[in-house]
């Protein structure tokens, strides 16, 4: 077998300065599938956006059969036989199937589209694959499994013979799951190439022949997958544990602050996202979340901060039920949140430092009295918490779009400790930032474990949920599946049986 | 960096304005036989003229008054867009909350009688009430139902313009007038007059109160940060626990406010009675003035202001000269254009940033 593509020493840094990808090589054989792993934020995304033409590389070469190419666009990238199926799919709602498939290069009969044509296109498409879709549906009356289908039989139907598939299973139900892969096999036995990026260590082990893993823009691996286990490959995304050294006084666990009870948590698609989790969080420890991402850890911390309504269970804050209650009321209540998704939730871009360091408070005293807004006592706030948590910028009036990403994390640490709260949930909070302000967080977190208070972490990075947590839950697939105590004798091997769903501890809740 | 910023800007926005009357002067050397004159009318018709002739007097003070009328109505206008445009809310339904406005003075003025402050106070309440409904309308099925506001208010000012002429044909209007309008509006609902052989009236003072009151409103209330917030990133503010629903209700009610003084000042102080074919598309004008100011009411005192200057002064042109006032629509047409593309200066900066950048990061690797 030869190299179908061949992607050599692949850099691509943005404008911003983000390195996504650094020297990556990156090859796929003819009829094989190759599953691209790696965590949120690993370069693998940008990297299949540069074989698609989406971005240009900052640096290297791509060779297609033997050949060195230029995809300067998508268009391109087609006409070269690549296509690729986004996340989220990108169809007319109002149209069929079937016109949805031609878009673009319609079978014409004089100057109209031939509809008749384009079913039988569609059709004979559909059965050479094996993709089941009914062509004269509308695309806003079919559901999410057959949109993807349609999405494939797109890209078949322009001629493609590498499909890239981004994340195909995300909006997935397991049966759906099933069927897609059924398809991927089909289109290999017809000759197809299938890249699947994904996080899924489960469906890399079903689906691939092969498999590359990346972390922060490298390549950490690439292996056939038969010769792996889910542990290696789980190895080579998180990498070997560097543990931190980091002064800890040995806890003093206080009362319980929060209490969460039978949670279940059910998307809109219908997909239950959390089933039945119970733990509590006691002042004076930190409780650290891990687990493999996508596994409801990101949704269980927006339940409980308010951004989405919890579906059944409970959660308490210092004995108050808080569940289903607006952002604000939650955070009256004592609840600080570091979130996850810094650029979307955490900050405004095109708002002053001054004002993002405010917007949980701005309508209190000394910010607000008597109906009337003191921007002054707004700058004042802000010159005090700069100098006092170390904002590198140009002044409280500088526009947020101007710091640097550790800055910007530095600022919403600074307003979330300084909003002295009882409990602090923490989602990824040093993801993107560089050590320094890692480090800073870091220490910042266990201060307030110190000083008293409770503190949640969710982490993707296992390491830094090892080297910062008192007892460690574990989450798989929406459940917690163990709460461990942390200490010398749990490896990471262990942790990572229960992330992967090999193991799992009997009677959660008691532990809890 | 900052203070580079605030200097840069108004000067860009000189620069647009500038570029645009350059423009307008080609164009209108173009169509006319005597440009220089045209020209001449527009750009100084709306001042008037002192003459020592025989001895001081004042002419052309009506001109002078036209310019105050047409910018109070502008300014309203920008004040209402500015509020919704503050927390990116595109509604486009000043100009329907004009209408009812104005129609519901009518209402007032012609089916109730009452003594002089209260009348003409009852009248403006009843404008602002309307206006806040019918802002209300569009903002809530956007905060509960995601109904899009650009569709919402551009459909409720079909329906404000059919109600206003239901009204006007069936119940307001006056059959002996020789055309279709009510009648006039008693001296007891009719904005007092400030200053004489002008139309200018009690609204420009009113006006000039709105500037300062939607100023307070944005830059010293919680409401107003809420505004901003919701603007700038609508999940950060709800992250904060900004109640965006309730804020994005509020913008557009609020902002309908401020049309509906603008609809009271065309009946109560301009028309001083209701006529069909009230002033079509004014209320989309109110657009121009928020994006010339950039949202900032200070800045729609000068930008209305300007924009009435610009508009009277075409009227005076087309009076006084070959031209028509479409020259001042492409003036108007080429401000807009420009000054939207407010991402054209800033777009050339990243560029230059990019291209150094670039070569930083190849030096880096290499």
């Amino acid at each position: 077998m030869a190299a179908l593509v061949e992607m050599k020493q692949i850099t691509k840094v943005y404008p911003n300065g983000v390195v996504a990808n650094k020297g990556v090589d990156f090859s796929v054989e003819q009829g094989e599938i190759h599953a691209l792993v790696g965590e949120n934020g690993a370069g693998k995304s940008t990297l299949m956006k540069i074989l698609y033409g989406l971005e240009a590389p900052t640096h290297g070469e791509i060779w297609l059969r033997g050949r060195r190419v230029e995809i300067p666009n998508p268009h391109r990238a087609i006409e070269l036989g690549i296509g690729m199926v986004h996340q989220n799919f990108m169809l007319v709602p109002s149209f069929t199937i079937a016109e949805n498939i031609v878009l673009g290069s319609e079978p014409r009969k004089g100057r109209f589209i031939d509809r008749a044509q384009a079913i039988a296109v569609t059709e004979e498409l559909s059965k050479t694959y094996g993709l089941q879709v009914d062509p004269t549906a509308r695309i806003e009356a079919t559901p999410v499994g057959m949109r993807q289908r349609v999405e494939i039989l797109k890209t078949l139907y322009r001629g493609a013979d590498l499909l890239i598939l981004d994340e195909p299973t995300a909006v997935l139900t397991p049966q759906e799951t099933d069927e897609l892969f059924m398809a991927i096999r089909t289109l290999v036995n017809q000759g197809k190439t299938v890249i699947f990026i994904t996080h899924k260590l489960v469906e890399v082990k079903e689906i691939s022949d092969r498999v590359t893993v990346m972390r922060h823009g490298e390549v950490t691996g690439r292996v056939a997958t038969r010769d792996v286990t889910e542990a290696d490959i789980a190895r080579m995304m998180v990498g070997r544990a560097v543990f931190l050294q980091i002064d800890k006084p040995p806890v003093l666990r206080g009362r319980v602050v929060a209490e969460v009870r039978n949670l279940g948590y059910v998307a809109e698609t219908g997909r239950p996202v959390l089933r039945n989790i119970s733990f509590s969080v006691h002042a004076g420890e930190i409780l650290g979340v891990a687990g493999v991402e996508g596994n409801g850890q990101t949704e269980l911390v927006e339940v409980m901060t308010g951004l989405r309504p919890a579906t059944t269970g409970e959660i308490l804050v210092d004995g108050k039920p808080v569940q289903r209650q607006s952002p604000r009321r939650i955070r009256l209540s004592g609840v600080a949140h570091i979130p996850e998704d810094r650029l979307t939730n955490g900050v405004a871009l095109d708002a002053t430092i001054a004002e993002n360091l405010v917007v949980d408070r701005y309508n209190r005293p000394p910010f607000t009295q008597r109906g009337v807004l003191f921007p002054q006592v707004i700058r004042k706030h802000a010159e005090t918490l700069m100098q006092q948590f170390d904002i590198r910028a140009a002044g409280p009036d500088a526009l947020m779009r101007s710091l640097s990403g550790g800055n910007m994390q530095k600022v919403i640490v600074a307003r979330e400790f300084s909003a002295e709260p009882v409990l602090l949930i923490a989602a990824q909070p040093t993801r993107g930032v560089d050590i320094g302000a890692t480090e800073f967080v870091h220490t910042q977190l266990v201060a307030k474990r110190n000083e008293g208070k409770a503190v949640l972490l969710v982490s993707a990075d296992l390491a830094e949920v090892m080297s910062l947590a008192d007892r460690i839950a574990v989450m798989y697939k929406g459940e917690i599946v163990a709460i461990l105590d942390n200490g010398p004798e749990l490896t990471e091997e262990e942790i990572g049986l229960y992330m992967l769903g090999v193991r799992r501890q009997e009677i959660v809740t008691k532990a809890a | 960096m900052r203070g580079m910023a605030k200097f840069v800007e108004p000067v860009r926005i000189l620069a647009v304005v500038l570029i645009a009357l350059a423009i307008g002067f080609v164009i209108t050397a173009l169509v006319s036989k005597e440009p220089a004159q045209a020209y001449t009318a527009l750009l100084t018709g709306p001042l008037p003229r002192i003459s020592f002739e025989n001895g001081f007097a004042i002419k052309n003070i009506n001109r002078f008054g036209n310019w105050l009328e047409e910018s109070t109505t502008l300014i309203l206008l920008g004040l209402a867009v500015s509020i919704v445009f503050r927390a990116r809310q595109f509604s486009l339904g000043a100009e329907g909350q004009m209408l009812l406005g104005a129609l519901m003075t009518a209402v007032i003025a012609l089916k109730l009688s009452l003594p002089f402050p209260a009348h003409m106070l009852l009248a403006l309440a009843a404008a602002m009430i309307i206006g806040f409904l019918w802002g209300l309308i569009p903002g809530l099925l956007k905060a509960y139902l995601s109904v899009d506001e650009i569709v919402s208010t551009l459909m409720l000012n079909v329906i404000a313009l059919q109600l206003f002429d239901l009204l006007l044909f069936n119940w307001l209007r006056d059959p002996a007038a020789g055309f279709v309008g009510t009648a006039p509006f008693p001296a007891s609902a009719v904005l007092p007059l400030l200053i004489p052989g002008t139309r200018v009236s009690l609204m420009t003072i009113l006006m000039l109160i709105a500037v300062v009151v939607a100023w307070f409103l944005m830059a010293r209330t919680p409401f107003g940060f809420e505004l901003k917030m919701l603007g700038a990133n609508r999940k950060f503010a709800e992250y904060g626990g900004v109640n965006t629903k309730r804020v994005i209700a509020l913008s557009m009610a609020v902002s309908g406010i401020l049309a509906g003084l603008a609809g009271a000042h065309l009946s109560m102080g301009l028309l001083k009675r209701l006529t069909i074919n009230l002033s079509p598309g004014l209320g989309f004008e109110g657009i121009v003035v928020a994006l010339l100011a950039r949202n900032d009411p200070r800045w729609v005192l000068l930008a209305g202001l300007f924009y009435g200057y610009l508009r009277t002064g075409a009227q005076i042109m087309e009076r006084s000269s070959d031209v028509t006032r479409e020259v001042v629509l492409i003036i108007q047409a080429i401000i807009i254009l420009l000054i939207t593309a407010e991402r054209l200066f800033p777009f050339v900066q990243q560029w230059v940033q990019l291209r150094r950048s670039r070569g930083e990061a190849v030096v880096e690797a290499g």
